[in-house]
């Protein structure tokens, strides 16, 4: 799975790949191609190189080395197509010959870039000095490019000619003949050139690839220091102390809102997830599949400590999938995704995410739906959270309850607007098989209809 | 020789035209011959695609344009692999045209060559820096079809304007349609307070009250302003427009009364029929702009792309009586 194809379906994983600062569009390449990995020690390293890059990023005392390096990423261009015609035998022109000559040029300042920076060994660039060599016959070691007076002999004296007749507005055909002359020497000097390239290609690819790699790394790097990301180890089981979501904390910080870090220790098996409505339990299961994501993509996450048990993909079923135009009610396109993910999981470990599953059939089959969606997953080497609103579900899994509403907090009377600060979002095991009874409750404070609620009350008493 | 002087006051020049064939090429060539005859580091490139062989709507043949040594151009790799001057290439850009990306090259043999640029005016901005960094003594851009935004003066320093037979065969309309054009360059600016006002609004109509204080008429759009159930005026009668003026918002405004004084941005955002304009100021209202632009001169192409020939001196002449400013045949300062 990469990046490009995660994004697609996770809305937070999108944000977070959106607030790379990334300075070429060959790192921006680099990174939608990024894979999701489930190789511990590939990660580790990954890690590790990540480690050396937030260490560069913030040494001071070189910092001109980094603004060069980062200046150098601005300036990669992506030179795809002129390698795939190095390769395939066909000429190169001089627009990309020169964009050749000035990778090779551009490597070079990376290297005494990355030199000064101590990140020789993390990023490695290849030796360009020869095919650049190739495009500077006269040695003048600048990155202009043009075919050069000395790739032929007959070109000086029929450029003096040229020049000359160009000049004094010399005779039109003769001027003609010359500049087809030249073209025709041009041409085969190019492809020449092309032909004494081309065993360089593997190094030009690795070096572009390689640059476009340490972009990628460094924008890493200062998203890890910008929102202080922390590097998560290896474990059986996953855990996070002050577990962040970066979009809706960043949206609280918008509206001047609190925002409150979870913690959350799950292991294989499922997690019941309750509490009332607008407890953030939505958020927690997208904070948690964000968390994942970002870890098996190479990143830091975002908590204070993290342990992440790896797992070879994120199935998730959160939010409402009515789609009119595909002909599926909502309990329909949920029902599908989730039985899809049911089917993964009989063939890998997964990291399932499940948002209040069959809520919008009735309760009677909903709940029976909900207990046999938990004991197939149950016995799965995978990793479970299902939130839901049903109690007396009657199974013996883990259950998880968001703490909510703690009123006499401070004596601020509820409204729509201040609740955010009346809802304690931390998780606390619960052994009953009860879900809390707030709808009413949480009505009213969101000043509905005092008919219905009336009526409501009336009708349950 | 004319005009050449004047031009080199500033760091940036724009030739537009009225129409296409109205000979802009033939200007340039003038200008890049006396530039490279006094010794001066030009840079040259064009707003979209320009400098075909042939003109690509009229198929009438079309004055290539001629770089002489040292000079820098931009135009776009298909163009830059077909050009007859001898160069190298000193940079790349990382964005692609419908003719590939844009290269900057020096000239060191001369020659003749096509030019083309950068499709919109913030990346023509970015192309006249970087002229500028290449350490040139003027940047020239050179129109593309009948486009003037690049004459704005937030993109060029200086314009000038390119007119002719093309507009229309008919001397009289010739010279009403250019003197419109004409005006709402030489609008009135308005004074450096209210500039530096007003040039942060990025967007909607604005008012401005008795205090000078001003007002966001919540109008995003002179299509909703039909919508829009508050008086327009309640906050006086000098209004700011930071996007487009149509013919719409005039003939509005017309109709609401007299002594409304508009301003624009510059004449580039003035999208206005010359009836249009004549009866908002008849009726006692005024247009003015943040920024004039610098109009060094007017040329005259006196030949149409149908083969129609004005008589050159005559014309030139109505046209300097009638804008009090020089107008000059293309064809004869090129000789």
């Amino acid at each position: 799975m990469k990046i490009k194809d995660l994004i697609k379906n996770d809305a937070g994983f999108q944000y977070i790949i959106d607030s790379m600062d990334l300075m070429s569009a060959a790192g921006r390449n680099a990174m939608l191609n990024g894979t999701f990995c489930s190789d511990g020690a590939t990660l580790e390293a990954e890690w590790d190189r990540l480690d050396e890059a937030i260490r560069a990023t913030n040494d001071i005392p070189n910092r001109r080395y980094y603004i060069d390096l980062r200046h150098c990423l601005m300036c990669l261009h992506d030179l795809g197509g002129t390698f795939s015609s190095l390769a395939n035998h066909m000429p190169l022109n001089e627009v990309e010959l020169f964009e050749i000559k000035s990778l090779c040029a551009l490597s070079r300042s990376a290297s005494s870039a990355i030199e000064g920076l101590g990140l020789s060994p993390t990023l490695p660039l290849p030796d360009c000095s020869q095919p650049f060599a190739i495009l500077d016959p006269d040695r003048t070691g600048i990155a202009n490019f043009y075919i050069y007076d000395s790739y032929d002999p007959e070109l000086p004296a029929l450029r003096r000619k040229l020049n000359a007749l160009q000049t004094s507005g010399g005779d039109p055909v003769r001027i003609s003949e010359l500049l087809a002359r030249q073209n025709e020497i041009q041409n085969s000097v190019c492809i020449r050139l092309s032909d004494e390239l081309r065993p360089w290609t593997d190094t030009l690819v690795k070096t572009m690839e390689q640059m476009a790699y340490a972009d990628f790394l460094l924008a890493r790097a200062e998203l890890a220091i910008r929102w202080n990301l922390v590097r998560p180890a290896l474990g059986s089981a996953t855990s996070y102390r002050a577990l962040f979501n970066p979009r809706v904390r960043q949206r609280n910080e918008e509206l001047h809102l609190r925002y409150q870090p979870v913690d959350i220790a799950l292991n294989d098996g499922v997690c019941l997830i309750t509490g009332a409505n607008m407890a953030g339990k939505t958020v927690l299961l997208k904070s948690i599949g964000t968390a994942q994501m970002m870890a098996q993509c190479g990143m830091y996450v975002p908590a204070e400590e993290a342990t992440v048990r790896l797992v070879e993909g994120v199935a998730t079923s959160i939010g409402d999938d009515q789609d009119e135009m595909n002909g599926l009610s909502s309990y329909a396109s949920e029902i599908i995704k989730i039985s899809h993910i049911l089917e993964a999981c009989r063939n890998s470990n997964l990291l399932v995410l499940i948002d209040e599953p069959a809520r919008t059939t009735n309760p009677v089959e909903g709940k029976a739906l909900v207990q046999a969606i938990i004991k197939i997953l149950e016995h799965q080497p995978s990793i479970t959270l299902i939130t839901t609103h049903y109690g007396q579900l009657g199974t013996a899994c883990r259950r998880l309850r968001v703490k909510g509403f703690v009123e006499d907090m401070e004596n601020i009377p509820l409204t729509p607007q201040s609740i955010n600060r009346f809802i304690d979002y931390s998780l606390t095991e619960d052994q009953s098989d009860n879900v809390p009874h707030e709808a009413l409750r949480i009505a009213s404070i969101l000043q509905c209809d005092t008919e219905m609620i009336a009526l409501a009350q009336e009708s349950l008493k | 020789m004319p005009f050449i002087s004047e031009i080199l006051r500033h760091k940036s020049l724009s030739i537009v035209g009225l129409e296409k064939n109205t000979g802009k090429t033939v200007c340039l060539n003038y200008i890049l011959h006396r530039m490279n005859q006094i010794g001066k580091h030009v840079g040259v490139t064009s707003i979209g695609v320009d400098g075909e062989q042939v003109d690509s709507v009229f198929a009438t043949a079309k004055p290539e344009i001629t770089l002489f040594r040292g000079t820098h151009f931009i135009t776009s790799e298909k163009h830059y692999l077909m050009r007859q001057a001898v160069s190298k290439l000193v940079a790349v850009d990382s964005q692609r045209t419908s003719l590939g990306p844009l290269v900057t090259a020096e000239v060191l043999i001369q020659g003749k060559a096509l030019l083309s640029g950068a499709a919109t005016t913030g990346a023509l901005k970015r192309q006249i820096e970087f002229l500028g960094s290449m350490g040139v003594d003027i940047a020239i851009v050179d129109g593309a079809l009948s486009r003037l935004s690049l004459a704005s003066p937030t993109v060029t320093d200086a314009m000038i304007l390119a007119t002719g037979a093309a507009v229309s065969a008919n001397v009289k309309q010739l010279i009403a349609k250019t003197r419109h054009l004409y005006n709402l360059i030489m609008l009135d600016e308005v004074d450096e307070t209210l500039q530096r006002k007003l040039n942060i609004i990025e967007s909607g109509i604005w008012a401005l009250d008795s205090e000078g204080e001003i007002h966001d008429l919540g109008i995003t759009s002179v299509f909703l302003i039909d919508r829009s159930e508050q008086d327009i005026l309640r906050f006086g009668t000098t209004l700011f427009a930071a996007g487009a003026v149509s013919d719409r918002l005039l003939k509005i405004l017309a109709a609401k009364g007299s002594g409304i004084t508009l301003i624009a941005r510059d004449f580039t955002k003035l999208f206005v029929t010359q009836e249009v304009y004549a009866d908002f100021t008849r009726r006692g209202n005024r247009l003015m702009v943040l920024q004039r632009s610098k109009l060094i001169a007017i040329t005259l192409n006196p030949t149409s792309p149908q083969g129609f020939l004005l008589d050159s001196k005559s014309t030139c002449d109505a046209l300097s009586e009638a804008l009090h400013t020089p107008v000059y045949d293309v064809k004869m300062i090129g000789q």
